[in-house]
């Protein structure tokens, strides 16, 4: 045996475990899901009836377009505050902003479950809020709970700190010579801004953005303790097919769907990464 | 030099930083057409009064005036200054054109103009047709030359430079200051330079401002500062020098001022040679007096006379008595 085909062979053995765990557990099950997607329930026959059902049965619409209007909104938000916020923690020295920055990623560390269960005990109408305005005797009822706004903030909770965190470090790769050479020359605050650091923050920002968005597309534990009961969100929708109606086919059908929706975020962090090239090579 | 025109005066200026470190009581009035260079070890201060004059550091008390104007209230995009920094800071996502014309397009300039100037500047530097590369794609040679064409560009009433050829090879450190030394003269600006790099500072200069912790030790041209040492700190911080003591008191005397002759009581020193290299057109010789070992320079007639071990005496020349 020749020494490059023995080393070969090494470097195979020692990725083989990996490479084969992967393909048992995530590209099998994915070429079932897509192959069922196909096949019609009882016959096994091919047919799209399994998609056609989610884009005209005018209950699965609503719940696409309900999911892509609170992701949406959760990404938008997320990002403009998070971006504000990590423009604080880069450019502000101060007490306040060290502190800030080492609690903002706080969230991160309390479960999801807690941190939800945690939100509604003070959003509910019977909840926090409604009781300190009873002792002031205000009946306030913020109407949050199994409404898309309480799940947009509850979303926030969760995508802020990460989102912060990522543009956090893309601000903290700007020198701050380029900045000052940038005043130097006569740009104010706002030039700087809009010529320095957004565009060699938008990266990041896009990037995050893309995470932010494919995290909640299927985000689950949120929208089952606090979403209403229609329109849903695809997670739950999915999680119904297949535990409610055990309509395996239209399950299959619904995971892809939301795989397509994901790619689409993922097409957008892929250009992003390979965009750049251009002036960083 | 009285009727010479003042360009910027520091005035009692003091900037203290909240650890107590910084700079006091400065005093300096730099001339029209004048490179001025702050020499010192890192740590000085010598970049804080640079900055100070570029506006990217408030001043705790005092004055600077460019042109008798106070400039101390105005953020660093008002000022009439430009800086070279020492990371050759180009802006790493625009082209070098797009880096050169950012500072003309903030102040309204026709874009033909601008390609003119774009195009006459890269020629100044020597680094003609690279409009379209990024800065990424350049040396680090390259990238300054850049940062120096963006800041002259702006047609700064000062030119302030901090420590900009620290991070280039020597041979290109030598090429850059010749070249901007050049570009001074052609284009009669004034300029303030840091750096702790002795040698620069000496081929650079038409003043040396020498510090040390915070205070200024001596300001002269680099003969004064070469020849009249003020402080012990200075004679030994600007080129070689030999410390003898005599009486209690310490003599500075300088290899070259040296005569070295064979034979003991030919001159104020007797001593004994420990060791001759050959750098070229000369020969550095030490030789142990006491405790001491003194530096000579000695031509390669006499080094072939000598061999480690001989006696010797020295006469001292020029020196400066502390």
């Amino acid at each position: 045996m020749s020494k490059s085909l023995k080393r070969n062979l090494v470097a195979y053995g020692l990725v083989l475990p990996a490479f084969l765990v992967v393909m048992l557990t995530v590209a099998y099950p994915i070429v079932l899901a897509v192959i069922q997607s196909f096949q019609d329930s009882k016959t096994g026959a091919f047919t799209l009836d399994n998609y056609a059902y989610f884009f005209t049965e005018p209950a699965q619409l609503k719940n696409i377009l309900y999911t892509l209007y609170v992701c949406l909104m959760t990404v938008a938000i997320a990002i403009v505050v998070a971006y504000l916020l990590a423009l604080y923690l880069r450019f502000v020295r101060s007490r306040i902003a060290k502190t800030i920055g080492t609690l903002y990623l706080v969230p991160r560390f309390v479960p999801a479950m807690c941190a939800v269960y945690a939100m509604i005990t003070i959003i509910r109408d019977s909840g926090l809020i409604n009781r300190i305005g009873l002792i002031f005797g205000h009946d306030v009822k913020l109407g949050l709970m199994y409404h898309a706004s309480g799940m947009i903030m509850m979303n926030l909770w969760f995508n802020i700190p990460f989102a912060a965190l990522m543009i956090t470090a893309g601000l903290g790769a700007i020198p701050d010579s380029i900045i000052e050479g940038a005043r130097d020359v006569g740009a104010g605050k706002f030039k700087v801004f809009t010529s320095m650091i957004l565009p060699l923050s938008i990266k990041d920002v896009v990037v995050a953005a893309t995470f932010v968005f494919m995290s909640n597309v299927g985000s689950f534990t949120t929208p089952y303790l606090m979403g209403g009961s229609a329109p849903k969100m695809l997670g739950i929708a999915l999680f119904d097919q297949f535990n409610k109606y055990l309509a395996y086919n239209r399950s299959a059908a619904l995971s892809v769907i939301m795989f397509l929706i994901c790619s689409v975020s993922a097409g957008v962090y892929i250009y992003t990464n390979l965009k750049e090239n251009e002036w960083e090579k | 030099m009285s009727e010479r025109k003042i360009k910027l005066q520091i005035k009692d200026m003091t900037k203290k930083y909240d650890n107590g470190d910084g700079v006091e009581h400065i005093n300096l009035d730099i001339y029209e057409g004048e490179i001025v260079t702050f020499l010192g070890p890192s740590g000085c201060g010598k970049t804080t009064i640079l900055r100070t004059i570029g506006g990217f550091l408030d001043v705790t008390s005092g004055d600077i005036t460019v042109d008798g104007q106070s400039i101390i209230s105005l953020p660093p995009e008002k000022r009439p200054t430009a800086m070279v920094f020492q990371s050759y800071n180009l802006w790493p996502h625009m082209t070098i054109y797009e880096n050169l014309a950012f500072g003309l397009k903030l102040r309204k300039i026709p874009k033909a103009e601008i390609d003119a100037d774009v195009k006459k500047y890269l020629q100044l530097v020597s680094m003609p047709g690279c409009e379209k590369k990024y800065p990424g794609q350049l040396s680090g040679g390259q990238q300054q030359r850049i940062a120096i064409a963006r800041s002259l560009m702006l047609k700064p009433s000062l030119l302030l430079l901090d420590e900009p050829f620290s991070a280039l090879d020597a041979k290109i450190r030598q090429q850059m200051r010749e070249e901007l030394k050049k570009i001074q003269q052609d284009l009669g600006i004034t300029v303030i330079f840091v750096t702790h790099d002795q040698e620069e500072a000496m081929s650079l200069s038409h003043r040396i401002v020498v510090m040390n912790k915070g205070k200024f030790e001596q300001t002269g041209t680099p003969a004064e500062i070469y020849d009249k040492p003020a402080t012990l700190h200075v004679a030994s911080f600007i080129g070689e020098m030999n410390f003898l003591k005599k009486d209690g008191k310490t003599i500075a005397v300088r290899p070259e001022d040296l005569t070295v002759s064979q034979g003991h009581g030919g001159g104020q020193f007797d001593a004994t040679v420990r060791t001759i290299m050959l750098l070229g057109h000369y020969v550095v010789m030490t030789a142990q007096h006491g405790e001491d070992v003194i530096k000579c320079y000695i031509n390669r007639d006499l080094s072939e006379r000598l061999k480690e071990g001989d006696p010797v005496s020295l006469a001292v020349g020029k020196h400066t008595v502390f």
